[in-house]
């Protein structure tokens, strides 16, 4: 086919539209080279587990994503570097924002990191979508108003939802409650939400037993044997790496659970390690923003529960969703932002552009607020054991918002957990 | 199969030679104009290279020199970054020099307490006891959280350079005075450890780990001398520690892990203990090599890990160990 | 009177697994003077394979009830690493000690990868094979019969080891080797086996120390470097090189720790390094060491 004159002037037109029109037919020539984003997220170690999962989803999520347009025409590039202790860490985010020139940041799961990270983010003027690692303490005081650095929702909403819970489905039918939590703010801090809730409904508990064991410990026993000699009606926990799974089982062996209460609620991150063997049933069970067997989810979840379990035979938990949250957002903050400027936006658009922007993620619908805190949907529930997989699924599921689990921007978690409105 | 030897014996036979000196100047002359050419983020490597170049020379004042290997001297980074840390985020003290006065004091009385414990003995028991040491001081990092911040750390905030307050972001800062400064600081107490070496103290040091039975008999005080090395090698450990926190911008418990003592080690080796400038240098190719391994690969740590294992086979004298050889062959000597 | 059963219950379930480890270091260290950084490595190897070993054999129709031994087979033959690392640790043997202890610490960077690459990041935990002992009843205290178990193989491994070094011959060839390595080859010993073999034993302890208590809880990358700390602070607290110090030191660190749990939970590590600091002090040799300058 020869190529006249006329033909040319009309194919020069179409460019002309599709320049009009960037949501459609996204930047051609200049932008036309992929998108680098920097993910930071643990590999090894105790957290290496949670980290794994994180980067499965978003690959699955670029995969998906560039299989479509990509990102506002761009594809993505992923250049993934390991999260390890905090002076390491922000050497690589260093690495990534001068060396790689990465367009975004999105990972990091330990609150010690992220907070050390944080700042050089700011000061290097680079947009960080973090996927975890929002426990409090560290976080008001370091960051008060951070202009890059979008943090996940608060650790302890999870907490604060098992105590609910707990209110809810075991009122009344406990008095004397043990915890055993780890050894780190995050496990001091959930431990003291669920106190202060139990407070605030009237439950006159006694505490019998509290038990610091230090992430990592895979010999329980002992601490087990003190836990039972308090004669606990409930246990509280919430271990979430491998010594979750070491607990359960040496606890059950020594029959600790027998006719007590049990609240876990980071349960989920251990999901594929909790064999129904030794978990006993009725536990309220966290599965944080992502329940992978969620009877009403979505098309977008189930397909990617389907892949996940397909492909690594282990259930997904909520890392993956907020690794593909990250993603999602930073989609919608590029291409918002590209649409309000009329070319690519420069990291700082981006920033102002993503809060109030409300994406579909795995786990459900999120946002991030103004002070760039995320809101994202939690899932627990009593567990059961009555399913087709060799660990618990959730009997019921209750659904609430991370406005009725997180403190409200600027406020103090330890007020607003005593003042709150709390929707049990 | 009859034990051989590949390299001569681990234990440096040479003095540090003139040259040592003259190397460790040459290159941070070299890294003073390093900033015309170098993109920021290889002059923030050079951050930590400075630091630990700094912690190594004390080290190194320990392990070449007297011959005691110590395994928590993390420890004493952990100590002069904690320092930094506490003065500048909780005291409102923001003087650098301020901050290492303090560090240097800080570390080189807890060393005074635990050298008094652990230079009693030699060898791999004084290995263990420093490792002990190192590894107290870490869960109580870990523990106190209500001073420490337990695993979260605390915050090292920008200090101000001879009383000024530098503009610029924080890059900048890192790369421009504060780069120039640690610099300095590292020609200084480079030049100083060299005095010390050289010095009789520096020779009877020598002389106890040649021999201690002998250097005792010819009237070498030698648990004195051996406690003055441990605690120069922690004053200089601690000042290290304070150049990295404020290059990270945090103190966190993982600075005085053991593993990171290891690394420390690794460093020394890597460069070659027996010689002064050594240790430095290997904490230059200690911070570059992991730079590059961990953006080549997943499996970073079994890459070090081989290294380090085909380091200590091959190369016990570490890289100025084989530039020497390399040196003395081609000069004809074997 | 039932605190202080689940206490010692507690406390030796713990210190028989610390003991095997802590064996494998001192025998090491004994025979060759040499520390091993990497004992921590062989003990998480063990965990790991076990898991992989019983799986298998239950999949081809072991009955359960045979895990037990299989689980000690599985940690002796992964033991055999310990030949091919001895291999690489002979070419230093001349040298100074702190060249070995670093290429034990490069061994042990080394094996933290391999593990990942071998069995991932996700903690492994063992199918369902804990509790088909059944559970024992010890003065009112109700207790995993496999925790007894492990309590009654680590006596038994340390007789053992006690009849080997002392009534056998190469047991008295072992130590004639380490009082004097020069002597014993002098007097036709063939000290270089003996090294193969001493450290390949060393290395089978952990990796049954590793094997056993891993029904009980799981395989995950961060037990080895954890573990190295606990079993040099038995081995500080016995004394480096004692066996007598091994069995010792496991029952303080483990026993004190356990105690610590059931009174002051707060005090649970550091207790153990008080011990260590304080018996520094007192007895900085160790309990049963003879340690000098």
């Amino acid at each position: 086919m020869k190529l006249t004159r006329r033909d040319f002037s009309k194919l020069a037109g179409t460019g002309i539209l599709a320049a009009a029109a960037p949501g459609i037919f996204a930047p051609a020539l200049a932008q036309n080279k992929p998108l680098r984003i920097g993910i930071i997220a643990p590999r090894s170690g105790a957290a290496g587990t949670a980290g794994e999962c994180g980067i499965r989803a978003v690959q699955w999520a670029v995969e998906r994503l560039n299989k479509d347009s990509g990102i506002a025409g761009r594809k993505i590039d992923l250049v993934i570097e390991e999260e390890t202790n905090p002076k390491d860490t922000i050497e690589r985010l260093r690495r990534l924002i001068l060396q790689e020139k990465v367009d975004a940041i999105q990972g990091l799961i330990s609150t010690g990191v992220s907070l050390g990270v944080a700042p050089v983010a700011e000061e290097e003027q680079a947009l960080v979508v973090m996927w975890d690692g929002t426990t409090q303490d560290g976080v008001k005081e370091m960051l008060p108003n951070p202009k890059y650095v979008f943090r996940s929702t608060d650790n302890e909403c999870e907490a604060v939802m098992g105590s609910l819970l707990a209110v809810k489905h075991f009122k009344g039918k406990f008095k004397r409650v043990a915890g055993i939590n780890p050894d780190y703010s995050y496990g001091r801090n959930n431990w003291e939400a669920f106190r202060q809730i139990l407070t605030r409904y009237g439950i006159e508990a006694e505490y019998v037993a509290e038990q610091w064991p230090k992430v990592g410990t895979m010999d329980l026993t002992s601490h087990i044997a003190a836990l039972k000699a308090a004669k606990p009606d409930l246990i509280f926990s919430s271990m979430l790496f491998a010594d979750l799974p070491v607990f359960m089982k040496q606890g059950h062996a020594a029959g600790l659970f027998d006719g007590v209460k049990m609240v876990l609620p980071a349960a989920g991150w251990q999901i594929n390690q909790l064999k129904k063997e030794f978990t006993p049933e009725g536990i309220i069970f966290g599965h944080n923003t992502l329940y992978f067997d969620l009877p009403q989810a979505s098309p977008l979840q189930k397909a990617f529960v389907q892949d996940y379990m397909d492909k690594y035979k282990e259930a997904p938990h909520w890392e993956a969703d907020r690794a593909y949250f990250a993603m999602a957002t930073y989609k919608a903050g590029v291409e918002a932002a590209q649409k309000a400027a009329g070319k690519w936006p420069t990291q700082e658009q981006v920033a102002e552009a993503i809060p109030g922007l409300e994406v579909e993620s795995l786990g459900g619908k999120g946002r991030f607020r103004k002070d760039k805190i995320a809101e994202q949907v939690f899932y627990q529930g009593p567990s059961t054991n009555t399913n087709k997989y060799d660990f618990p699924t959730l009997a019921s599921v209750d659904v609430f918002e991370a406005s009725q689990l997180q403190k409200p921007p600027g406020a103090d978690f330890w007020e607003w957990i005593k003042t709150a409105k709390m929707p049990v | 199969m009859p034990s051989v030897d590949i390299a001569s014996p681990a234990v440096p036979r040479a003095m540090p030679r003139v040259s040592g000196l003259w190397v460790l100047l040459a290159l941070l002359a070299i890294m003073a104009l390093l900033p015309f050419v170098a993109s920021p983020y290889v002059l923030l490597l050079m951050l930590p290279f400075m630091g630990y170049g700094i912690a190594l020379l004390g080290f190194n004042l320990l392990f070449g020199t007297t011959g005691l290997l110590s395994f928590g001297h993390a420890m004493f980074l952990g100590i002069g970054a904690y320092t930094a840390a506490a003065l500048t985020s909780k005291f409102g003290v923001k003087s650098f020099e301020l901050l290492l006065l303090a560090a240097a004091l800080g570390s080189g009385l807890v060393s005074i307490v635990t050298g008094l414990l652990c230079v009693r003995y030699t060898r791999i028991f004084f290995g263990m006891l420093t490792l002990a040491f190192g590894m107290l001081f870490h869960s109580f990092l870990f523990k106190f959280y209500a001073v420490t911040g337990g695993d979260q750390g605390m915050r090292v905030l920008r200090p101000l350079l001879l009383g000024m307050e530098w503009r610029g972001g924080k890059t900048a800062f890192l790369t421009g005075p504060f780069y120039y400064y640690s610099l300095v600081l590292f020609a200084l107490l480079g030049l100083a450890m060299w005095r010390i070496t050289q010095s009789p103290f520096g020779l009877h040091l020598k002389a106890i780990r040649e021999n201690a039975g002998k250097a005792a008999y010819v009237g070498v005080q030698i648990f004195r001398m051996r406690l003055a090395a441990f605690v120069i090698s922690a004053v200089y450990g601690g000042i290290g520690g304070t150049i990295l926190a404020v290059t990270t911008g945090l103190a966190d418990p993982e600075l005085a892990y053991w593993t990171h003592s290891g690394n420390l080690v690794f460093m020394a080796v890597l460069g070659g203990s027996g010689t002064f400038a050594g240790p430095a240098i290997g904490a230059l190719v200690f911070v570059l090599l992991q730079d590059f391994v961990m953006s080549l690969t997943q499996y970073w740590r079994f890459v070090m890990g081989g290294v380090l294992v085909l380091l200590v086979v091959f190369l016990p004298q570490g890289l100025s160990g084989a530039v020497s050889l390399l040196f003395n062959r081609r000069n004809g000597g074997r | 009177m039932t605190e202080l059963v689940d206490v010692i219950l507690g406390g030796t379930f713990h210190a028989a697994v610390l003991f095997l480890v802590a064996a494998g270091l001192q025998l090491v260290f004994g025979v060759q003077k040499l520390v091993n950084l990497a004992c921590g490595s062989f003990y998480a190897l063990g965990a790991y394979f076990g898991i992989t070993a019983v799986g298998l054999a239950l999949k081809l129709g072991l009955p359960p009830l045979l895990f037990f031994p299989v689980l000690i087979l599985a940690g002796l033959a992964i033991g055999l690493v310990g030949l091919p690392i001895e291999r690489v640790l002979r070419t230093i043997y001349r040298r100074d000690e702190s060249y070995q202890l670093l290429l034990t610490f490069g061994f042990l960077l080394m094996f933290q990868d391999v593990f990942r690459y071998i069995w991932g990041a996700t903690p492994r935990t063992m199918d369902n094979v804990y509790l088909v002992y059944g559970t024992a009843n010890v003065l009112g205290v109700r207790v995993p019969t496999y925790n007894l178990l492990v309590i009654a193989a680590s006596i038994a491994i340390a007789v053992g080891l006690g009849y080997f070094l002392e009534r056998t011959k190469t047991g008295r060839i072992v130590r004639a080797t380490a009082e004097n390595r020069d002597m014993a080859e002098g007097l036709g010993v063939n000290a270089s086996k003996i090294f193969a073999l001493v450290f390949t034993v060393g290395c089978m302890l952990g990796t049954v120390g590793g094997a056993l208590v891993v029904p009980s809880g799981a395989a995950s990358l961060d037990m080895a470097v954890e573990l190295v700390v606990e079993s040099f602070a038995v081995v500080v607290i016995g004394g480096l090189g004692s066996m007598r110090g091994a069995i010792v030191g496991a029952l303080i660190v483990g026993l004190m720790r356990a105690a610590s749990i059931s009174l002051m939970p707060e005090m649970e590590m550091l207790s153990v390094y008080l011990v260590v600091v304080l018996v520094l002090i007192v007895r900085p040799a160790g309990l049963f060491g003879k340690a000098t300058a």
